[in-house]
């Protein structure tokens, strides 16, 4: 099909394929530049706790864990089985901690507050804590991430 | 062409695919770890980092950014050789300064 | 797109700068090609601040962590390696172009009046490059690096009067330490680059303010040579040398790759064969061929005071080159091609 005049000049297309071969010339650096400034800093899949520290520790009362970078929490339960949280307040991030006589988990930051099962209760955080599964595998304990 | 464009041309190709030959080849031995010049022979315990440990996949990555570089760089440079040639020609024809009167102003 | 452009004339006035650049014009001679170094350098400049920055994204710089974290960047940060190398190697083809910019500057008498002021920032510009080579030179902390910046930060000890105090400030202190690499880590990160685009800016002025300086042989056949307008023809011209340049850089950082020594120990002997970086290689020689007494005096001492005297030689040359078409100018022509012939023959005695 012949046009009877053309779409644009000829100086308008030369310098579009400059422009844009430069572009794409460019695009070929972002991706890997994107990669080394955006690192990954994956959580782990699982971390294994060796059963014998955790013996000594009452029911009802937290025990904190490194979960890659941030603070893991094992909580005891009554009956005895553990429950394991990220000690990250769902808010903006902030570290939590576990009053044991209020049997809350409280974020000091803007005063967020959660109750023994990680639930919000009060303050500004959105959602529960998050949870991590726990299974005993011989004689460590295994916390992984929710299936 | 001009008879010494044509043989800065051929010299630079030379030097280039020489260049380039080196370049292969060096490359065929960087599975060992490089030592920097000068390094004792009496060797610390801490061994030292290799140049660029490289997985196969990122290997792969960069001779394709490699290759698309220099690619990229013959088209550009073509390009940029049909805007010089199209720049000195009209600096040639004196057109490069304010419009002249063409002769559609006159009215005719 | 044009409404743009006109909104931001008006306000920042750009009218000037674009009339100006369209004005320009760049003389046609025997030696045009040395007109392509002044942009270059710029060009790896660039380059140089872009990738180290990203560096300084990953770089830890103290005593414990920063032979670790260059290893990290080198290792496990993708494509760190590259960057890095990138890095090392622009900052060769910088120094290497900075020296090919002063030769052709020097040998083609373009500091001539009205451009000395012209040559004094350059040669400011060269100290500060070869500063930033050497303070980024000891950041990897590895043996080499650190037996390096030792010998380097005692050479100005033997300046009569002031020697201690300067390697002092230079080091924090008497011996090189943690401090030490502080130092020079702001140094190289913030002094440098800021007083580096500073007295850029003031070069650039200048030689916009000046023009292009045509050869002497040029000058004397009268009235104005062939020239081309710089925008567009010279413009594209340079854009494909730079082209050209970032793909050399990139292959050869590919392929040649630096490696990283094992973490430097303050206590530990020096290492076997240790040296500079390459552009300091003629004055590494020079000093090792200096008797250890001249005339009663410290041989290091007069060894650092000629030394001091050749940079002072090189950067007050328009004032010594006064009558540059004369016998006078070329006897300094002879003596910097001596000079140059020096600096590469002690340097490959070096690597001997």
């Amino acid at each position: 099909m012949k046009l009877p005049y053309s779409l644009f000049s000829r100086r308008a297309f030369l310098n579009s394929l400059i422009g844009g071969w430069v572009a794409a010339l460019g695009a070929a650096f972002i991706s890997p530049l994107v990669k080394y400034i955006l690192p990954p800093t994956p959580e782990p899949d699982q971390v294994s706790l060796p059963l014998a520290g955790l013996k000594d520790l009452a029911a009802g009362s937290v025990q904190g864990f490194a979960w890659g970078n941030k603070p893991g929490l094992l909580k005891k339960a009554e009956d005895g089985s553990f429950i394991a949280f990220v000690g990250v307040c769902t808010h903006l991030d902030c570290n939590v901690t576990y009053i044991t006589e209020q049997k809350r988990f409280y974020c000091a930051c803007h005063k967020g507050w959660y109750d023994e099962n990680g639930i919000n209760v009060a303050g500004p955080p959105p959602s529960p804590l998050r949870r991590l599964d726990v299974s005993v595998e011989g004689d460590a304990l295994i916390v992984r991430k929710q299936a | 062409m001009s008879k010494r464009l044509r043989w800065v041309s051929i010299l630079t190709a030379l030097a280039l695919a020489s260049c380039l030959m080196a370049v292969i080849l060096e490359a065929g031995s960087q599975d060992v770890a490089k030592a920097p010049p000068g390094q004792p022979a009496v060797k610390a315990s801490t061994g030292e980092t290799a140049a660029a440990p490289r997985p196969p996949r990122e290997r792969m990555a960069v001779n394709v950014l490699l290759a698309w570089i220099w690619v990229s760089i013959a088209v550009l440079f073509w390009l940029i050789r049909l805007r010089v040639r199209e720049a000195d020609r009209v600096y040639r024809l004196g057109l490069h300064g304010p419009a002249v009167r063409t002769p559609k102003d006159t009215g005719r | 797109m044009k409404n743009l452009r006109a909104w931001f004339e008006e306000r920042l006035g750009l009218d000037a700068v674009t009339g100006f650049l369209e004005k320009k014009e760049v003389p046609c001679h025997k030696y045009t090609i040395l007109y392509y170094t002044g942009s270059s350098i710029l060009f790896f400049l660039g380059i140089q601040i872009v990738t180290g920055v990203l560096l300084a994204f990953y770089y830890q710089p103290t005593l414990a962590e920063a032979n670790a974290s260059v290893a990290r960047i080198a290792t496990e940060m993708p494509l760190g390696w590259l960057i890095r190398s990138v890095h090392s190697w622009s900052a060769t083809f910088m120094i290497a172009l900075v020296f090919v910019h002063l030769l052709g500057v020097a040998l083609t008498k373009a500091y001539r009046k009205p451009r000395e002021a012209t040559w004094i920032t350059g040669a400011l510009l060269l100290a500060a490059s070869l500063a930033s080579g050497f303070t980024g030179y000891l950041l990897p902390w590895d043996e080499l690096s650190l037996a390096a910046t030792k010998v380097g930060t005692n050479l100005p000890k033997s300046i009569p009067i002031v020697g201690a105090w300067l390697t002092g400030i230079m080091r924090a202190g008497d011996d090189v330490t943690g401090d030490t690499l502080s130092r020079f880590f702001i140094f190289h990160v913030s002094v440098l680059p800021l007083a580096l685009v500073a007295i850029l800016g003031v070069h650039l002025f200048l030689v916009q303010r000046h023009g292009m300086s045509v050869p002497l042989e040029e000058e004397r056949k009268g009235g104005k040579g062939p020239v081309l307008p710089f925008w567009p023809n010279f413009a594209y011209r340079e854009a494909g040398v730079w082209l050209i340049l970032l793909g050399l850089l990139v292959t050869i950082a590919v392929f040649f790759a630096p490696g990283l020594g094992p973490r430097a120990d303050l206590m530990a002997p020096a290492p076997e064969g240790i040296k500079p970086e390459w552009y300091f290689l003629f004055m590494f020689q020079t000093l090792k061929l200096f008797p250890g007494r001249i005339l009663g005096l410290n041989g290091e001492m007069v060894a650092v005071l000629v030394m001091i005297a050749g940079m002072g030689l090189v950067a007050f040359l328009p004032f010594l080159d006064d009558r540059p078409a004369e016998r006078k100018g070329k006897i300094i022509t002879g003596l910097v091609w001596a000079g140059l012939a020096y600096a590469v023959a002690m340097s490959i005695w070096s690597l001997l």
